[in-house]
């Protein structure tokens, strides 16, 4: 069973081209379509929340015309949102690079090398992956206290690594190991030391991948709440951080914290489009090739 | 570059067999310093008593006596088990149909494709506060429009009440990582070799006995393992509950994350909170040494 199952994960060309395969049929698609807006209205609603009037959004029944408002725009601004917007990003850049930086190699070497205990290596960088970030956040906070790093964008992107370096590591490893090792050994062959077998021929090789894998860690980095949350404060407040803060003793400030929302959603809408088969190998953490 | 001699080929280090390990040092090294010193710290303060932040005296195994006989404990891996038992198998079935779905002959495809990962990849505190929206008190879109009118609650909205919060909260990770599913599923049903679809075809088989002889057992491997992923995600569980019912109303949506928060930063009893995250931290160790090995045997993919 198990050498059938190698298959499914070597993908093979779809087969597209028979004849009644080209033909589209009405049914599916129009069920397609049902099921991606059942899916996809609620994310329109919220983009509509953001611009619609505070006095038309609590009515019963549902306005559905409104004229758009810039006020929660406006509110937003004012609230000094733009330099939690900075924060997401400048963190998100930092802790990104920094993985890139370090689990490079390391995703190579996995993929290449018969180390001494892989499997177990492995594993454990799995299981950094898979903790619950609840049971890093408390020695964290704790160590941090000792440490100063509470409230740094240093601190912060340490935390970071936990989920990120590994998912990274893993993911790109299982790219390392699409690449035709038959060039480096050419390379090799050539007298290219194996550094700079890695450097000018894996490197250019991998640099879609890299760049793939490198945006999904920065939409995890972007997207973080409870490590942000905690290990955070004024000096470091990233964006899912901010939209608690709009819960107000006046009152939720709706409106606004679509607004957020809204922004907060940008970059996963443009990696969605650029990354869709990295993120189902990403998501499934390699094993499905997408 | 090509005229090197072997001698001085052999004196790089890169061509020692201490290099791969170079390579892996310091991506091990900070993985070693971000995840497991904090762990055995986390395993150092379970045995001591915690003050007001203060490291007070060993005491052996007294935190983890008081958290087994704390309710709440047991009560939030319940909450757990519920949400998982409830979201996940939903989650699966309905990834799969979908995933039947896309693979028919659906013009467009190409361009559904990327719209559908967009729940999945929400932060998920943007998507607590979609629903916060969508389901809010007496105005939201769902709570006026369809619960309301259907008066499937009366006189109550679905996060204040105890019965239903937990199963509206999986549901929101239904709506969530379903279209995740949808899109595993489907980049696995593609992958799939073509001829035994052709052999069947050309035996007469119908729909359902390709599906169910055919396409099921060839994908089982990548079901498990992916299932197993979401049971996995599934029982971290915070941003999402944290900003849509903070865990209430009561306890009745404590998962063990919310749980092990407030401990720590509404009660400060860390000493508790550490044996609750020791204990998490080892359930989750054996969990994914059982994927592990029943990812690399069955899928040969890690």
């Amino acid at each position: 069973m198990s050498s059938n199952l190698a298959i499914v994960v070597e993908a093979e060309p779809v087969f597209e081209a028979a004849p009644d395969k080209a033909r589209h049929s009405i049914v599916w698609t129009l069920l397609t379509i049902v099921i991606a807006a059942l899916l996809l209205f609620p994310v329109v609603w919220l983009g509509a929340m953001a611009f619609k009037p505070d006095d038309l959004m609590f009515t019963r029944p549902t306005v559905w015309t409104f004229t758009p408002t810039l006020d929660h725009f406006n509110y937003v601004l004012a609230a000094g949102f733009l330099k939690y917007l900075g924060s997401s990003v400048l963190l998100a850049l930092i802790s990104t690079v920094m993985v890139v930086v370090i689990g490079t190699p390391a995703a190579y070497a996995f993929a290449r090398f018969e180390l001494k205990g892989r499997d177990d290596l492995f594993l454990f960088i799995l299981g950094t992956r898979m903790a619950p970030p609840i049971c890093l956040v408390i020695p964290f906070y704790l160590i941090f206290t000792q440490l100063e790093l509470l409230d740094t964008f240093l601190g912060l992107s340490l935390a970071y690594l936990t989920f990120n370096l590994s998912f990274y590591i893993w993911v790109l490893r299982s790219f390392c190991r699409d690449l035709p090792v038959e060039l480096e050994e050419a390379a090799m062959v050539e007298g290219y030391s194996r550094f700079s077998v890695f450097l000018r021929v894996v490197l250019p090789l991998l640099k879609s991948g890299i760049v793939s894998t490198a945006m999904l860690c920065f939409i995890f980095a972007w997207n973080e709440f409870l490590f942000a949350f905690m290990l955070g404060g004024n000096n470091v407040k990233t964006l899912p951080v901010a939209i608690p803060l709009l819960i107000t003793a006046q009152g939720v400030r709706w409106g606004e914290m679509a607004v957020v929302g809204m922004v907060a959603l940008v970059p996963v809408l443009v990696a969605v489009f650029f990354l869709q088969k990295q993120i189902v190998r990403g998501l499934t953490m390699g094993a499905v090739k997408g | 570059m090509s005229t090197l001699t072997l001698g001085a080929y052999k004196r790089r280090f890169s061509d020692t067999a201490w290099y791969p390990y170079a390579l892996v040092a310091p991506a091990l090294l900070v993985l070693v310093l971000v995840s497991l010193v904090p762990f055995c710290y986390a395993a150092w303060l379970s045995f001591h008593s915690v003050e007001y932040g203060q490291v007070g005296e060993w005491n052996g195994w007294d935190n983890y006596l008081k958290l087994i006989q704390n309710d709440r404990f047991w009560n939030s891996l319940s909450v757990a088990g519920i949400f998982m038992l409830i979201a996940v198998p939903l989650e699966f079935l309905l990834g799969l149909g979908g995933a039947l779905v896309l693979n028919q002959r659906v013009w467009g495809r190409s361009a559904w494709l990327p719209l559908l990962f967009i729940p999945s990849m929400m932060a998920p505190i943007v998507v607590g506060l979609l629903w916060k929206i969508m389901l809010a008190g007496s105005w939201g879109l769902l709570s006026h429009n369809v619960i309301e009118r259907f008066g499937m609650l009366p006189g109550t909205s679905i996060f204040a009440s105890s019965d239903h919060a937990l199963i509206a909260l999986a549901l929101v990770d239904v709506w969530q990582w379903t279209p995740f599913m949808m899109l595993a599923f489907f980049a696995g049903r593609q992958a799939l070799p073509m001829s035994p679809y052709r052999a069947a075809a050309v035996d007469g088989a119908n729909a359902f006995q390709t599906f169910f002889r055919l396409t099921l057992p060839l994908l089982t491997p990548l079901l498990v393992v992916i299932g197993m992923l979401r049971f996995i995600d599934a029982f971290k569980i915070f941003d999402s509950i944290f900003i849509l019912t903070s865990g209430g109303p009561g306890v009745s949506t404590e998962s063990p994350s919310i749980l092990a928060y407030k401990m720590t930063f509404e009660q400060w009893r860390i000493g508790e909170s550490a044996a609750l995250a020791v204990l998490v931290w080892l359930a989750f160790f054996v969990l994914c040494n059982v994927f592990f090995q029943v990812a690399k045997k069955r899928l040969n993919a890690f």
